[in-house]
């Protein structure tokens, strides 16, 4: 009996260091987030109207979309990316630049990058932005974008 | 669950190894069996042939034991090993050596002369390896391209020290050559870990699991050098 036993236990280990007891549940690299603000009125946010978002050099992300608020990715193997940000066929280009630093987070995650002296510029024409911080200002700073969780560029418009 | 299932068959073990002890006061046969005492020195075979078959992994383990008592054995294992971990996202070797001291204990009941065991034993093992990233690519949205590395990284000097317990048979299929089937299940008590990356395999530990426990299997194939008989 007791060898039947040993037998089991041995079973039991031979078939459970098989198994993979990992998967990526962790976040990984931080996409860009947007939320769109009243710029007559700066603590209301305010959806676009007919939105399309296009990565220059890369397929667009949302076209005729209704949102106040939008994820834009940004390019890993770069230190540059161009958005053209269309509301009823009025274009403006915002270009962002950041750079990349990579961070292990796990076995199946593998690593993921995070964005440190992101600058975000719109272009001066305005055709629909009016600005990007609450003075109405073209250009913003932000120090490092290595979450989701909140906003990290205002739109105004 | 699986911890609670090891936990669960080890102390079946025990309690029936305490059960076995009770039977040893029955009054004993005046004819007494001897066996062989003395040093046991083989190689865990499965190595080798994971070393033909995955060209990217290859080690050698020589194994040891020294009878101490009628049931108490101490046992060794030195190795060294290469094993490249594949991964989604990365790929990375550990190579270097390692060593395991400790004790096994038998407690299986021979007949006459037999010298068979199913043993239970406890380990400390310590390992000194370095690990490369081959290569690896940045987790990121799959919507734009994705950067891979390709340049390796090697960190050296790394080190590990952990604790096993051990669960084992062993049969003299000859005389004094035995053959030996052993599984064991390993808790890390230290490791060394490269900036900004992760230790995924320590020679003689095996796989690094995410709760710093391992598991291993040997199946070895030894030589009694008989000392003495009693």
């Amino acid at each position: 009996m007791r060898k039947y036993y040993l037998l089991l236990t041995l079973i039991a280990l031979l078939v459970s260091s098989c198994e993979k007891d990992d998967f990526c549940i962790e976040p990984i690299t931080p996409n860009m987030v947007i939320r769109f603000y009243n710029a007559t009125n700066i603590t209301q946010t305010k959806s676009v109207e007919d939105l399309s978002v296009t990565p220059e050099g890369f397929d667009e992300l949302y076209s005729n979309a209704n949102l106040d608020s939008i994820l834009i990715p940004l390019d890993v193997t770069s230190n540059q990316i161009i958005y053209n940000l269309s509301s009823e066929s009025n274009i403006d280009i915002i270009t962002i630049n950041y750079d990349v630093e990579e961070v292990f987070v796990s076995r199946s995650c593998g690593f993921k990058a995070i964005f440190n002296n992101v600058s975000v510029t719109s272009d001066v024409s305005n055709d629909w932005i009016i600005g990007l911080t609450e003075t109405l200002e073209n250009t913003i700073t932000i120090p490092t974008i290595d979450n989701e969780t909140a906003a990290h560029v205002k739109i105004f418009h | 669950m699986l911890k609670f299932f090891i936990k669960t068959c080890l102390l079946i073990l025990f309690v029936n190894v305490s059960a076995q002890q009770k039977n040893d006061s029955i009054p004993k046969d005046s004819i007494v069996y001897k066996t062989n005492y003395g040093l046991r020195l083989g190689i865990d075979i499965s190595k080798p042939i994971r070393s033909i078959l995955q060209d990217y992994n290859s080690g050698l383990e020589i194994v040891g034991d020294y009878r101490i008592s009628k049931k108490w054995y101490a046992a060794a294992e030195l190795g060294n090993e290469k094993f490249t971990t594949r991964e989604d996202f990365t790929n990375s070797t550990s190579r270097g050596s390692y060593i395991k001291i400790g004790l096994n204990y038998n407690s299986y009941k021979n007949w006459l002369d037999m010298n068979n065991e199913i043993f239970t034993g406890f380990r400390y093992g310590f390992a000194t390896f370095e690990q490369t990233l081959n290569n690896y690519q940045i987790n990121s949205n799959p919507l734009l391209p994705a950067l891979i590395n390709n340049v390796p990284i090697t960190v050296k000097g790394l080190t590990a020290h952990w604790s096993e317990l051990v669960l084992g048979f062993r049969a003299e299929v000859y005389p004094n050559i035995f053959l030996t089937f052993s599984g064991s299940y390993k808790i890390m008590v230290s490791l060394n870990d490269p900036v900004n990356f992760k230790t995924h395999y320590a020679p003689g530990f095996n796989r690094v699991y995410t709760s710093n426990t391992g598991f291993g299997f040997n199946y070895t194939i030894s030589y009694l050098i008989p000392f003495r008989k009693k």
